[in-house]
């Protein structure tokens, strides 16, 4: 597919913020959004940082009618800075963030939706202070503690230099240092399965060029949940939980999401035919999921 | 693109109300009505090229503020696909029009129209006015304005040596490769970045009718209405919103001005549109109507 220029300037919205601000840890600021009033909160997390809050662009204007939304820039992108070093992006740090937003926005608690590596940090807030989370979904959960890895992206190591750039060769740190672009292209073909994702593609090929390769390698050496840690901490959720996947995630494997649902006691909705992102490919599907979902913890 | 045509209809965001059909001279005529508010938007049919589902982002959002009737023109959809010129000229769709309006007891309308049915709508609008309470047309198709120069290149009877560009807009290419001249044709109908859905859309619906058909629908087009359209436009009285994209490769802008000038109409230019910004911008063209209804006196 070949791709035009992705637009650096932020596309109109159809809603915006009534509120924004920063909040600093350890040096480090992150930049928060509010949208709307209400007695219920839903906190949309950062995902991997190749993206940032704007993902979130087909979710925050519906539910902001019913629910009151919080969102935040995670470290890497979007307005939120971006430190060089590795610890820095460590799940814990995305959590503790994720924390001194709720506090910043005097948010006693809140549904968080994270997606993708989204859902390690959501399961380490959700765990560490279950008093501040009253309901936990997770889309296309980037989950260790159990189904099946894709092994197309199982064939060639992260670290090590490879004689081919084909397919998933492409997941590198030398390829992501030396074509970038071309990095970033094929992983947003991947995520997105659906035909007619065109859009999508192009959005999130912009927002990764907000940010930089340096800062993703930085990333990848941040601390991951280890597969027994991460089950460990979806069988201690006590709170309700809704995982959805797509059927066709090609870029964590579907049975990742029905395993977390297993072990946290949650519902798992699969989307037939949706790739990695169903909430950015069929919003009106997934927003429906969240509305009924945080209607039924009254 | 490689596209497959898909003839299963597609599940809807709205389903009608009432549908049924009216038959004129042994011709059936497939109609729907959605909602039950007022006035009636009556959603015309366009070249026979597509059928009324062209208007499905129109229709569940109108149909929560107004009654909604549409129907397949003749050539597509659930209509017959007679044959002959004469069976598909301006004035056969303005008396389809009247007759759908007639079965569904609509006793005026607003009504909206895409490119060629700008020439229906005008007809009805100046000969019925008792009928017709508002009209808006949408990257009219109509000859108040020169063609697009590279339409006027090739010949559409005859046989040609090539078939580049607007080449495909020949009848011996559409009978050889009907395919090959939609994706051509109705990529020129979009020229927004990201119309893969509409594209494949348009695609599936021109392959429920045939090359033949089409060619029909063009000839009779052209056969005489009895009357010069700019005269036409200048009797209509009822209020007019004429949209027309600044990037329509089908019908020129110009097309758009000189049809809101003729008929006293307001033009509304929409930056960066193709032809069909029902489609790919449904949400301003739903919100223009909208506007344009209530204006109404």
């Amino acid at each position: 597919m070949a791709l035009d220029v992705a637009p650096a300037r932020e596309q109109t919205r159809a809603r915006y913020p009534d509120e924004s601000g920063y909040v600093e840890r350890d040096g480090v600021r992150v930049f928060f959004e509010v949208y709307g009033t209400g007695p219920r909160t839903v906190l949309l997390l950062p995902t991997w940082s190749i993206i940032h809050s704007r993902q979130w662009k087909g979710q925050i204007p519906y539910l902001a009618r019913h629910f009151r939304v919080v969102t935040f820039d995670g470290r890497g992108n979007g307005r939120t800075d971006r430190p060089l070093e590795p610890a820095a992006y460590d799940e814990r740090e995305f959590a503790a963030d994720a924390l001194a937003v709720l506090d910043a926005t005097a948010t006693a608690r809140a549904t968080i939706v994270g997606y993708s590596l989204g859902a390690q940090r959501g399961l380490i807030l959700a765990t560490d202070h279950p008093e501040r989370v009253e309901g936990a979904i997770f889309i296309g959960p980037s989950y260790a503690g159990g189904g099946k890895p894709l092994d197309e992206r199982a064939r060639f190591t992260w670290e090590d230099e490879h004689d081919t750039d084909e397919g998933w060769a492409k997941y590198n740190k030398h390829f992501w240092l030396r074509d970038y672009r071309g990095f970033v292209e094929f992983f947003f073909s991947r995520l997105f399965r659906e035909r007619h994702s065109t859009k999508q593609i192009e959005d999130c090929v912009g927002w990764a060029l907000e940010t930089t390769p340096e800062m993703l390698v930085a990333a990848q050496y941040g601390q991951l949940l280890a597969p027994e840690e991460a089950r460990k901490l979806a069988e201690k959720l006590h709170c309700p939980l809704l995982v959805v996947h797509g059927r066709s995630d090609e870029i964590a494997h579907y049975t990742r999401g029905e395993a977390l649902a297993e072990h946290g006691r949650g519902e798992f909705v699969l989307v037939e035919g949706g790739g990695h992102a169903p909430h950015a490919r069929d919003p009106v599907v997934f927003n429906l999921l969240v509305h009924e979902f945080v209607e039924r913890l009254r | 693109m490689s596209v497959a045509a898909d003839v299963r209809e597609q599940s809807r965001a709205r389903y009608p109300d009432e549908e049924g059909y009216v038959e004129r001279d042994g011709v059936r005529v497939f109609y729907e009505v959605y909602g039950d508010g007022e006035p009636t938007i009556l959603l015309l049919p366009t070249w026979a090229l597509i059928h009324s589902r062209h208007w499905k982002l129109q229709i569940p959002w109108l149909a929560r503020h107004c009654r909604v009737v549409t129907f397949d023109g003749r050539g597509n959809g659930r209509s017959d696909r007679p044959h002959g010129a004469e069976a598909y000229t301006i004035r056969e769709f303005a008396a389809d029009t009247l007759a759908v309006m007639d079965a569904t007891a609509t006793e005026r309308a607003v009504l909206v129209g895409v490119s060629c049915a700008a020439l229906w709508g005008v007809v009805l609008a100046a000969e019925h006015p008792e009928r017709v309470a508002g009209a808006a047309f949408i990257g009219s198709a109509v000859p108040l304005a020169p063609p697009l120069p590279e339409r006027t290149v090739y010949p559409f009877d005859e046989r040609l040596d090539t078939d580049d560009g607007w080449a495909k807009y020949n009848l011996h290419h559409w009978l050889t490769d009907y395919r090959n001249f939609l994706e051509f044709f109705i990529g020129k109908c979009f020229t927004e970045p990201h119309s893969t859905k509409p594209i494949e859309d348009a695609i599936g619906w021109a392959h429920e009718t045939t090359p033949e058909v089409l060619a029909d629908h063009d000839a009779g087009i052209d056969l005489p209405i009895g009357g010069d359209f700019r005269e036409l436009c200048r009797r209509v009285r009822c209020p007019v919103l004429v949209m027309h994209g600044d990037e329509d490769a089908l019908h020129s802008h110009a097309r758009g001005v000189a049809l809101a000038e003729a008929t006293g109409g307001q033009l509304v230019t929409l930056e960066g549109s193709g032809h069909f910004p029902q489609a790919r911008d449904p949400v301003m063209i739903n919100l223009l109507l909208r506007e344009f209804v209530e204006r109404l006196p």
